[in-house]
């Protein structure tokens, strides 16, 4: 598995470039027949900019993003753009690309296939889908990147943040079972994910790790409840051997690193949802918490309440999030420990805003998250200085739209 | 005597005014004839148009219809059913697009259009005014006033 790091991601971007292409292709061929088309082709984007009161550390939307916001206003957090082509082969088949442009790892907006594949409906409420596909392992976590779809400029930080995962190259299959008008859906997904974390200077690179989870869901009126559950296995290790290097020597080094392995160790996420939805009413209440199973991580809580009210075409919202993390007792040495502190968070953050749905497509958010949290809670942010107090400020101005 | 011929006269203006006041026509939701379906409860209906839900109680597949934004009847639809603006349940489809669980029904231009998708699928749904209603399909939820 080692060895095919370099390779692996170039062949499955080319094979998914290939479909897109083969969809782009046919896409010219668009049929009016009986007023569904076979193909379409549809987009979705954000244009945004946010800036913080603190200098001692840089904002950004999750820990995908290698540098972040701080005192000047910074469109790099939240500006997105993504375009996806379906084609509905026949009734029950329909192949899916979606390419997604955004702030990421390398510190580029290249364009990724964030899906891309084959969804099979043998019967009305069955649905089979392969290839590379996003997950819900956090109730929304796969419309992440979607401001339109939601209420917020972006998702709760502190429930989002520690979520760099993006997609799988896998399947998943997802049931829905009606109980008199009440419904129960169930889903199971199982694949591989990939991408780049990056850390200081440098990636952890998180292909090859084996991700395997599921939900429950009982839709009940205006209700949405949720549980969910999934596993990661981390296939690689954090690249902190040149930092070890730096500070010790080697039968020390070597021992330090066994003790920081992520390699093969898995992390656990739990999560409990509750929605309701209904007339102007928009309330969520969303509990995770995350087992993690290496040293260099730190097992967490985190939650948020969000309730939202619609006035004529504007919608006001209040939030109030948290997330907070359990220090490990015993550190091999302070080097050790040192790197292990980064790992750490412990911060809440109320959040007070609006959407203003200027037209049909279009909505307009402006947002202030109030964050005040520990001086220790640094794993959430980068480039994180000695005078950070844990406490800022996040003004946040956005558009998002569909086409 | 006066007083009566008072309170004729404010009778006639009073109906004259009913009849002036713009009536809105009742919409109805309603199926194809021949799909088994009776008769549906707003959650039911709900399901069926938030494509959560995509088979009726007897099994038959649903397939449900909907209307372009600019047809009036798209926004009073929505806001009968689950009270929500048409920018909300846009931003709901934009969720259902792009996270990949579901396509959006089609959407046609006129209430003639729908009525000749309903006939044309097995279980064919949508929503139309009463009176455009006519053998080809059945009422399955009125909205009470």
């Amino acid at each position: 598995m080692g060895c095919g790091n370099t390779s692996k991601p170039g062949l499955t971007n080319r094979v998914f470039s290939c479909l897109a292409g083969a969809l782009l292709i046919c896409f010219g061929q668009y049929s009016l027949a009986d007023e569904q088309p076979a193909f379409t082709l549809q987009g979705f984007g954000t244009l945004g900019a946010a800036r913080t009161t603190s200098n001692e550390v840089e904002f950004v939307r999750d820990l995908s993003q290698p540098r972040g916001a701080s005192q000047t206003w910074d469109a790099r957090v939240d500006s997105v753009l993504g375009l996806q082509a379906n084609w509905q082969i026949n009734p029950q088949l329909e192949a899916v690309a979606q390419l997604v442009s955004r702030y990421r790892y390398d510190r580029t907006f290249t364009p990724e296939f964030s899906w891309a594949y084959l969804k099979y409906e043998p019967s009305p409420n069955l649905s089979l889908r392969a290839g590379r596909l996003g997950t819900e392992f956090f109730m929304m976590s796969d419309s992440r990147l979607v401001g339109y779809s939601f209420l917020t400029v972006r998702p709760p930080g502190d429930f989002f943040w520690s979520l760099p995962f993006y997609n799988i190259d896998g399947a998943d299959a997802a049931l829905t079972v009606p109980l008199g008008d009440h419904l129960l859906r169930g889903n199971l997904f199982y694949g591989i994910s990939n991408g780049q974390i990056p850390l200081a200077k440098k990636q952890w690179n998180i292909d090859g790790s084996v991700m395997a989870g599921g939900y429950l869901e009982y839709h009940a009126g205006a209700w949405l409840l949720r549980a969910s559950y999934a596993n990661l296995r981390f296939e690689h290790d954090l690249p902190v051997h040149d930092v070890l290097q730096n500070y010790m020597s080697e039968p020390l080094v070597t021992q330090a690193a066994a003790y920081l392995a992520t390699g093969n160790t898995r992390s656990h996420y739990y999560s409990l949802g509750a929605i309701y939805d209904s007339g102007p009413w928009q309330l969520q209440l969303m509990l995770n918490h995350c087992d993690q199973g290496s040293n260099a991580f730190e097992s967490s809580d985190a939650g948020y309440v969000l309730a939202g009210y619609r006035i004529a075409s504007v919608t006001p919202f209040v939030g109030y999030s948290w997330a907070s993390s359990e220090t490990r007792g015993n550190a091999l040495n302070p080097v050790v420990a040192a790197i292990m502190a980064d790992a750490h968070v412990d911060q809440k953050t109320t959040m007070i805003g609006a959407r203003w749905d200027l037209v049909h497509n279009i909505a307009l958010k402006a947002q202030w998250d109030a964050i005040r949290g520990e001086p220790t809670s640094i794993f959430p942010y980068r480039q994180e200085s000695a005078g950070w107090s844990g406490k800022m400020d996040v003004f946040s101005l956005t558009m998002d739209f569909v086409f | 005597m006066k007083l009566n011929q008072i309170r004729s006269l404010l009778i006639s203006c009073l109906l004259l005014l009913l009849a002036a006041a713009p009536v809105q026509a009742e919409l109805v939701v309603v199926v194809n004839a021949r799909c088994g379906v009776a008769a549906m409860s707003r959650n039911e209906v709900i399901n069926i148009f938030f494509g959560r839900n995509r088979q009726f109680f007897n099994g038959v597949q649903a397939q449900p219809v909907d209307m372009v934004d600019a047809h009036p009847d798209r926004a009073r639809f929505y806001h009968a059913l689950v009270g929500k603006d048409l920018a909300d349940i846009n931003a709901y489809w934009s969720r259902q697009v792009f996270s990949g669980r579901q396509q959006l029904p089609p959407k046609m231009q006129t209430s003639e259009d729908v009525m000749k998708w309903i006939v044309s699928q097995p279980g064919g749904i949508g929503f139309v005014e009463l009176a455009k209603a006519d053998a080809r399909v059945r009422v399955v939820y009125e909205f009470k006033p």
